[in-house]
């Protein structure tokens, strides 16, 4: 067996596993409040600045300071959604994208004013080495074992949280129909606060994750796995959770195939024109809902 | 039980309801007739919070509700069971009516199971995506659902529409047993005949104005009513 071929798709998978992770947050606040957070890529970034410093400056144990940084990426979440997003509830969705993309560039410039262009050196939380298989022919890194374990873990908590939870089964029914959902008693502004809080504290494990493996860390870390993220959830069709698990693997595998195979100039440009080829087949994405309603 | 005292309501520059006052005592059958585009779903929207007046005041139970917001309605008791049934169409039945509980959880077991009763159609469906229902069992789903907060006052927007008449009929007969096990109910109807022979009391709308009131056996008999909206 080809073993580079095998490491390929384990490095592959890892950064899908990471983007698959961003890629949930995107689609479950548009599933929920029908926009696209494209700061939700910054939140990623201000994770992995809040887990350097808290590891660095304070010194605190890597697991400890995961915590802080989802802690401090889920406070961040809501204060955007609540003074950022919710007035603009009933605005045109273009007067929300434009405010989405201001507070991505709020968020990178603050980080530059803080920490400054240089990149920091982030050192991996994950506390064990690389992994030799068939005498040595295939190493398998300690990080692409701890994020395709965290994916795992994070589809499958969320998978039972919106299926089983009552809050989770609310955020469906917001995510469905508004009006009927508040008839019910649901608080719709609350359940999408929730929303943005669950997306922005596991856009923090991501920064952590993706850091740990790609370890320069400067303000501008998370727009391209951003972007890429969001490929991701369109790919795998947006609004659906399992499509952005999908999308996100799909697209980490090909990534890294393509720069491994075809050329790394070309792997960003590959990435997205297979994005453009599977909405021109299939515009609702992979696993995109098509919706029908009885009149 | 409800009192609407003198709303007003613009949609933008519209003036969608103009001095609306009503009034559903404890016990009735109250329906709000009138043709398409009158204002009776918009008066549905404004009493259940969706939408507010500008002017003028809604009372439920003694409480002023005109600026509570819809979702903190429903534990309040009243339940609207939205025109176009608006059931969470890739729920299940079952997550359906848990949702329909949702400020009322401790009640979710013996609601399901009364809803179930009511609606043994609904049973056999329970595991299954609401948008696969035909369109008279996402009606019993809505109505089933708005039952489960166990409401004080139900408020129906054309439950009727766009059902088989024999559907439309059984819809009906729910309505007056919901109404014989002690649910006030204020009624939205364009088929007008079937409404006025069950309300207590009916209103008549004419765009966005009250143009007539009175119990349903006057306005069944009434010839203007029988002209406009019953056909002769």
């Amino acid at each position: 067996m080809n073993m580079t071929l095998v490491s390929n798709l384990i490095n592959g998978i890892s950064l899908g596993s990471v983007y698959a992770i961003i890629a949930l947050g995107y689609t479950m606040v548009y599933g929920i409040a029908k926009m696209l957070n494209f700061a939700h890529g910054d939140v990623i970034m201000v994770g992995a600045y809040m887990c350097f410093c808290s590891m660095t400056y304070l010194s605190l144990p890597p697991i400890v300071s995961i915590l802080i940084a989802m802690v401090v990426c889920t406070l961040l979440g809501v204060i955007v959604e609540v003074l950022a997003y919710r007035p603009l509830r009933k605005a045109s969705s273009l007067a929300v994208l434009i405010t989405a993309i201001g507070v991505s560039y709020l968020l990178q410039n603050a980080a530059l004013l803080i920490w400054g262009s240089a990149p920091k050196t982030f050192s991996s939380v994950v506390p064990f080495g690389s992994v030799s298989l068939f005498n040595g022919d295939l190493i398998i890194t300690g990080e692409s074992i701890v994020t395709v374990a965290a994916c795992v873990v994070i589809m499958i908590c969320l998978t039972v949280f919106t299926k089983k939870s009552r809050m989770g089964k609310a955020m469906r029914a917001v995510s469905e129909d508004k009006d009927a959902a508040q008839l019910m008693g649901i608080n719709v502004n609350k359940t999408i606060a929730i929303t943005f809080a669950i997306g922005s504290a596991l856009a923090a494990i991501a920064g952590v994750l993706l850091c740990s493996a790609y370890p320069a860390l400067t303000p501008t870390t998370g727009s391209m796995p951003g972007i890429k993220a969001f490929t991701a959830a369109v790919f795998g069709g947006i609004g659906s959770i399992p499509g952005a698990m999908i999308g996100g693997v799909l697209l980490g595998v090909i990534e890294i195939f393509s720069k491994s195979y075809i050329s790394s100039e070309l792997a960003d440009a590959i990435v997205f024109g297979v994005l453009i080829v599977v909405l021109l087949v299939k515009p609702t994405g992979l696993l995109g809902k098509k919706i029908t309603e009885k009149v | 039980m409800l009192k609407v005292d003198n709303i007003n309501v613009y949609y933008g520059q519209i003036h969608a309801l103009k001095d609306i006052s009503l009034e559903v005592h404890p016990d009735e059958i109250v329906a709000l007739i009138g043709a398409n585009g009158a204002g009776k779903t918009t008066t549905l929207h404004t009493i259940s919070g969706l939408l507010r007046t500008k002017t003028g005041s809604i009372t439920l139970m003694g409480e002023d509700i005109t600026h509570i917001k819809a979702d903190k309605l429903v534990s309040k008791g009243l339940a609207h069971v939205p025109e176009g049934r608006h059931v969470f169409l890739q729920m299940t039945v079952q997550e359906n009516l848990e949702m329909g509980a949702y400020t009322n959880s401790a009640y979710t077991k013996d609601g399901i199971l009364d809803v179930f009763n009511r609606f043994p159609r609904l049973k056999h469906r329970r595991n299954q995506i609401a948008g696969t229902l035909s369109g008279g069992e996402q009606q019993m789903l809505a109505m089933g659902r708005a039952l489960m907060s166990q409401p004080k006052l139900l408020m129906l927007d054309e439950p009727s529409m766009g059902l088989a008449p024999i559907l439309v009929q059984q819809i009906f007969d729910i309505i007056t047993e919901l109404h014989k096990s002690g649910t006030t109910v204020l009624l939205v109807e364009q088929n007008a005949e079937m409404a006025l022979q069950i309300a207590d009391r009916a209103y008549v709308l004419e765009s966005g104005r009250i143009k007539l009131s009175g119990t349903g056996k006057e306005l069944a008999s009434s010839d203007e009513i029988k002209k406009a909206y019953l056909g002769g």
